[in-house]
């Protein structure tokens, strides 16, 4: 056996301690962007649509401003737990610091399924867009999505084993030039530039604006959710970044900026050239509503422009998927909330090399098993439970270790305010998953009401109790 | 046309090129370091060492 | 209070905890499918024979769209006019929302017994309890 050199000067200062391999801190704030908005931005160029189908097209955008503060809220509050909470693991590690062990548990798998099934969903959604290339390229038969599908997550995963750095230097650039393809798009087609597509008048008439009445904007919120779901998981990155404090949140608020300029861009565009009905239906009507906008403008630049926009949002959206969903994983390993084996760090490459590989399976289990307004609502339940967490979180926090008690690297204003307004758009939110979709969401709390079952009786005798407190911060108030 | 029967084949090539690279690393490094190297990584080590500095 | 030491975990117990969180996990999404409860599927409630773009209250910049894309009234009429059912029961809704508050008052509660005993044992007991 090699013993590995605890000296090095060229690692990341860990040492004393105990810890001899840890992850490596090499991001900076625009490392953070990426992730948060990487992860994202396939949102605006899949699924959200189906926020359309559910109530038409007034009632999507309704649902995208409502949720844009639902996720400002989010972002605020996220960025002021983590930027005090600064660990892998993210949300996980803030509820086992404030809330308490079972929370911690519920809340790491929330994280994991949320980022595995949206994972699952990039990899459908890219064997999908490459099975249209082929048809587009005068390809007769029928293409086989599997080996595509398990390439992109392979690719991905073999991204990840091999160095944080290289896999968000990756993200920075796919996310960026799919931003500004959505840019390019709005520019070159709604007048702003040459002559407009946009007919908004003509294609939301009559019973087109609001097909379902008012209950359809309710029901909107569900996939309404989509064009923001994953923009708390910077977070993950805080072992990894070179100053949390400062880049965790310059990095996520910034980030929803770019997501609420680019959700409303792209529902001004696809709306102003698809008909609801198919841009509403993800699955037999508009699959990647972006890509059919640009093929409707007929440009063939622009087809190409967003046709790898589209690809390059889906790699973009599996990369970060995998680096946050193995974060969370490792950690709860590193505290034996999972099995110890799973808190391992590469020595070479410093990352969690086995939470990698272990989830590499699953998620291809999900996108070769499952359809995929399934996999999404998956995805999208545990992103929700996760946010109802959030309010409650941050209230506590600032109970037990009021303002000035603690250094915290930003305060979020007008508390409890964001926590409240957080708590109401989640209680809607449930309510138009319910509409729909009440069994999976049955289905999906009766299996965290048996995971923590589980973990209270079974699994938290391996724990060790005080030291998974690991933050220097005196005694919290009431204790 | 035969072009994409190819890249197909490729895909399915490549994933078992990266998925083995992982498998192999992943058993080789198991093997060459201790358990107790590999998972010595501790939560908040270095909020603990930035409060050392700032003292 | 005595630090509490957790016991070592044998490799055989934690890969029975991985399985047993797997099965669970795959459980939670393919039960819902393989029962069929799943998912809300659009259903078309009134169909139109021989449909025309004016008979599925189609627009013509509407319908100039939709042969844009390569459809005909006859392979869009699915599509169009498929719609959700929304109507639910109020025993329904009470359900979940049952559901719900269970499921964070569970939490909430074990979470603090748990966290009581991990401030307890971090910071010693206060008043020499």
């Amino acid at each position: 056996m090699a013993d590995f050199n605890i000296t090095s000067s060229s690692a990341d200062g860990m040492g004393p301690h105990g810890t001899k391999v840890g992850l490596l801190r090499v991001l900076g704030p625009a490392h953070v962007w990426a992730l948060g908005v990487g992860i994202v931005l396939v949102g605006e160029y899949m699924g959200w649509n189906f926020a359309v189908g559910k109530g038409g097209a007034y009632a999507a955008l309704i649902a995208c401003w409502v949720a844009g503060i639902l996720y400002t809220c989010v972002a605020m509050i996220d960025s002021e737990v983590t930027s005090t909470v600064a660990a892998a693991g993210g949300q996980y590690t803030q509820a086992k610091h404030i809330v308490g062990p079972l929370m911690a548990f519920n809340v790491g798998l929330y994280l994991v399924f949320a980022y595995t099934m949206l994972e699952a969903a990039n990899a459908i959604t890219a064997g999908y867009l490459i099975s249209v290339v082929a048809t587009m390229t005068g390809y007769e038969g029928t293409l086989d999505q599997r080996p595509f599908i398990i390439l992109a997550i392979l690719f991905l995963a073999w991204l990840n084993y091999r160095g944080v750095l290289a896999t968000l230097t990756f993200n920075l650039v796919i996310t960026a030039i799919a931003f500004a393809a959505i840019v390019v798009l709005f520019l070159s087609t709604s007048g702003v530039v040459g002559t407009g597509i946009m007919e908004h008048a003509a294609l939301m008439e009559g019973q087109a604006a609001l097909p379902y009445g008012w209950i359809g904007v309710l029901a909107a919120m569900h996939f309404g959710l989509w064009y923001y779901l994953g923009i708390e998981g910077t977070t993950q990155a805080a072992e990894e970044v070179r100053s949390p404090a400062r880049a965790l949140p310059f990095g996520t608020l910034a980030g929803i900026m770019t997501l609420l300029i680019a959700a409303t861009l792209t529902w001004y565009v696809c709306s102003g050239v698809l008909p609801w009905e198919f841009l509403g239906d993800g699955v037999n009507g508009s699959v990647a509503p972006l890509f059919d906008t640009a093929r409707l403008s007929g440009s063939n630049l622009l087809i190409w422009l967003l046709g790898i926009g589209t690809l390059f949002a889906t790699l973009a959206s599996a990369n970060g998927c995998i680096n946050d969903a193995s974060r969370a994983w490792f950690s709860m390993g590193r505290d034996k909330y999972l099995p110890g084996w799973f808190g391992a760090v590469h020595p070479k490459y410093r990352t969690p090399y086995r939470s990698i590989v272990f989830l590499v399976p699953i998620a291809l289990i999900f996108a070769l098993g499952a359809p995929l307004d399934q996999v999404i609502t998956f995805s999208i339940l545990s992103g929700l439970l996760g946010y109802t967490f959030m309010p409650l979180n941050v209230i506590l926090f600032r109970k037990k270790w009021p303002m000035g008690s603690i250094k915290r690297g930003y305060e979020h204003p007008f508390h409890p305010l964001p926590s409240i307004v957080l708590l109401a758009i989640c209680a809607v939110t449930f309510f138009a998953v319910f509409l729909g979709y009440g069994t999976q969401l049955v289905a999906m709390i009766g299996f965290y009401i048996v995971v923590s079952l589980w973990f209270h009786f079974w699994r938290y005798r391996f724990v060790s109790r005080a030291a998974q407190f690991t933050m220097p911060w005196p005694k919290p108030k009431g204790y | 046309m035969q072009t994409w029967n190819l890249i197909e084949y490729a895909a399915w090539g490549l994933s078992a090129v990266f998925g083995l690279f992982m498998v192999v690393d992943w058993l080789k490094t198991d093997t060459s370091y201790s358990e107790d190297v590999l998972t010595s990584s501790r939560e908040g080590e270095i909020e603990a060492m930035t409060e050392e500095h700032h003292s | 209070m005595a630090h509490y030491i957790p016991p070592k975990q044998s490799k055989i117990g934690q890969l029975i905890d991985v399985v047993v969180l797997v099965v669970l996990t795959v459980g939670a999404l393919f039960v819902p499918l393989k029962l069929g409860l799943s998912g809300a599927a659009k259903v078309v409630t009134t169909p139109v024979e021989s449909p025309t773009w004016e008979t599925l209250g189609q627009n013509a910049a509407q319908a100039a769209k939709y042969e844009a894309l390569g459809y005909t009234p006859e392979t869009a009429h699915d599509l169009i006019l498929a719609r959700f059912d929304y109507s639910f029961t109020f025993g329904g809704l009470a359900a979940m929302i049952v559901v719900i508050v269970l499921y964070y008052f569970l939490m909430l509660k074990f979470s603090e017994t748990e966290y009581r005993e991990v401030i307890a044992e971090k910071f010693g007991q206060r008043g020499g309890k």
